[in-house]
């Protein structure tokens, strides 16, 4: 408290600076405040009040999480939202790291770039524009992906249309879609591993396999982590794909868990309940980030 | 050690060359069986690009042909563009966007610029637990606040304006992040230096500071256009009026539960994509960088 009544009222020149910082960071902290603070911690409070279309509001205690917790389309949301997970976020990972270890192994910069770049490309579309191409090859009658299979002689899938089928199709499009940033990382930090590391490996007599199991993997170990955690963020808030295409058909197979949201804060105006989803999401994805950072981040030694 | 793979022997220098040339050998067939699957998997992600940008070329009764015809019968039927324009206020929904992802990334500079100088350069009370508050805000999902933020806006009356769109927007943690990052690079020397020769901490921002930082800067512009280029979320929420509508809602009007016209939607999509793809092919080395960024900070 003192410190703060100095900064208030400096009486040095060191005084001033130290508010010079402040007031730089200020506007930084007001913005945060009020953009992510206070409404989250509003959004609490509304999971915990009906509120009237007027506008009055009436404690409810834990009535409205009760009322969405034990609601089956709830459940479904989540069941689909962790099957997209499972399906995407593993694939995504292990594909990302495979093809950054093959364009590390490109000598000529100049191919490796054009590689690169045509894995990234994807990241720089939207999700709606990306979506809506999936939604045309995955076009049941006059999609290109069906066209394809014919050769190998797969008769033509329903895809988006098919209840089973449109789950994996929604995760292909994720993969697809964040391949590239997560290969992006891992390039980086494979070409920040010194070479020495590798010669040394080899005169001892450490064949390719063992120099990755050894070596590359577990120097990668904060990049795959952070990776993972993004990943699995980055899917579970999974809305623009599905809004743009399925809206959660057929049946509500690919109802997911912000589609929900979306759809019953926006389409039915009932805030109680889409605040009590709202806190949900955000403490899931709090307590899965803490555990995965928790369980997975070993210190590495260098 | 009985059953040690033959490399191990292969590698030492002193060794019979008949074993290593077979190694060299097997080890070149490797390194192109690896390169030619990077570039095969590069084709594949690479594809739906190319099938937009031809189902854009192709009439309505050529994209329903079967069995499917890959080329389009005129390389430079250019009609879907064209009714694009026509059939949507298209033009307007591309200004709408450059307009919210030009002022989020201009305010999101001024802002993180200023907050990593801050943060980065000086030692005020608290200062240290602000920047993990701010860093911690990564972790609120951004649906998780939308609720009582479309509150707010609607209080404010800002629904349908510029300013109720850009409003979530207008400062992102990753930037006050790059900037903190990129200011703390620079030697203190630089500002005491400065400071001696009797200039004050603004000046010192303009003149010495952000004149260091000039990467980071255009980094940070980059990937916020892009970024709120690309925003649908917030926008569908905010927005009503169709002259307000920004380009991925604009996408949606060509779509349509029963019957989506495709020749029209793949164009669409190829405008919208353009001046971003355009951006990050000219600017692609700040993109990296910035994605690297994001991901190294652990």
């Amino acid at each position: 408290m003192h410190q703060w009544i100095r900064i208030v009222f400096p009486k040095s020149y060191m005084d001033c600076q130290r508010r010079a910082g402040f007031l730089f960071v200020l506007p930084a902290l007001l913005f945060f405040g009020s953009v992510f603070l206070l409404p989250l911690a509003q959004s609490v409070m509304y999971s915990f009040y009906r509120i009237a279309p007027g506008g009055a509001s009436q404690f409810v205690g834990l009535r409205l999480y009760e009322k969405v917790l034990t609601d089956s389309t709830f459940w479904v949301a989540i069941r689909n939202t962790v099957q997209l997970l499972l399906m995407s976020v593993p694939t995504t990972v292990i594909c990302a790291l495979a093809v950054a270890l093959g364009l590390n192994r490109i000598a000529s910069l100049k191919w490796r770039n054009v590689w690169a770049a045509m894995y990234f490309l994807p990241f720089s579309t939207s999700l709606v524009a990306a979506a809506l191409i999936w939604q045309w090859i995955y076009d049941p009658t006059y999609g290109f992906l069906n066209y394809a299979l014919s050769f190998v002689g797969i008769p033509p899938q329903k895809w988006l249309q098919s209840l089973f089928q449109v789950r994996p199709a929604i995760a292909a499009v994720n993969v697809w879609f964040r391949i590239g940033f997560d290969t992006m990382i891992f390039l980086a930090a494979l070409q920040s591993i010194p070479e020495e590391y590798y010669e040394a490996a080899s005169i001892d007599g450490a064949n390719p396999v063992r120099q990755l199991r050894h070596i590359t993997l577990p120097l990668l170990n904060p990049q795959i982590l952070m990776v993972c955690i993004l990943e699995l963020i980055f899917n579970f808030k999974i809305f623009d794909q599905v809004y743009a295409t399925t809206q959660g058909g057929p049946a509500s197979a690919s109802q997911t868990v912000i589609m929900l949201l979306y759809d019953t804060a926006f389409k039915y105006f009932r805030f109680g309940d889409a605040s009590v989803m709202a806190v949900f999401v955000f403490i899931t994805l709090l307590v899965v980030t803490l555990l995965q950072w928790r369980i997975f981040r070993k210190p590495v030694e260098y | 050690m009985a059953n040690l793979p033959e490399t191990r022997r292969v590698l030492v220098p002193a060794q019979a060359s008949t074993p290593r040339a077979a190694l060299t050998v097997r080890r070149v067939y490797f390194r192109w069986l690896s390169a030619l699957a990077v570039a095969c998997g590069a084709i594949m992600i690479f594809f739906p690009f190319f099938w937009m940008a031809i189902t854009s070329l192709k009439t309505a009764p050529e994209i329903q042909r079967v069995p499917l015809q890959i080329t389009p019968d005129h390389w430079l039927n250019l009609t879907n563009y064209f009714e694009v324009f026509k059939r949507e206020p298209f033009m307007r929904y591309l200004l709408n966007s450059a307009i919210v992802a030009s002022i989020a990334a201009v305010s999101s500079l001024v802002v993180s610029s200023l907050a990593g100088f801050g943060f980065a350069k000086y030692h005020f009370p608290g200062r240290d637990a602000f920047f993990l508050a701010i860093v911690g805000i990564l972790m609120v999902p951004f649906q998780s606040v939308v609720v009582p933020l479309y509150t707010w806006i609607n209080r404010l009356g800002l629904l349908d304006t510029y300013l109720g769109i850009v409003a979530p927007d207008l400062v992102s943690v990753f930037g006050v992040f790059l900037m903190r990052q990129a200011i703390e690079m620079i030697p203190n020397d630089y500002t005491d230096a400065a400071r001696i020769d009797g200039c004050g901490e603004l000046r010192i921002f303009f003149q010495v500071i952000l004149p260091s930082v000039k990467p980071a800067m255009a980094t940070l512009l980059i990937i916020k256009f892009m970024w709120n280029w690309n925003e649908f979320f917030w926008p569908l929420v905010v927005i009503n009026s169709p002259k307000m509508k920004v380009v991925t809602m604009g996408l949606m009007s060509f779509t349509n539960m029963y019957f989506i016209e495709y020749n029209l939607l793949t164009a669409a999509a190829v405008i919208s994509i353009l001046p971003i793809l355009l951006i990050f092919l000219t600017l692609q080395r700040w993109v990296v960088q910035a994605v690297v960024m994001s991901g190294l900070k652990g």
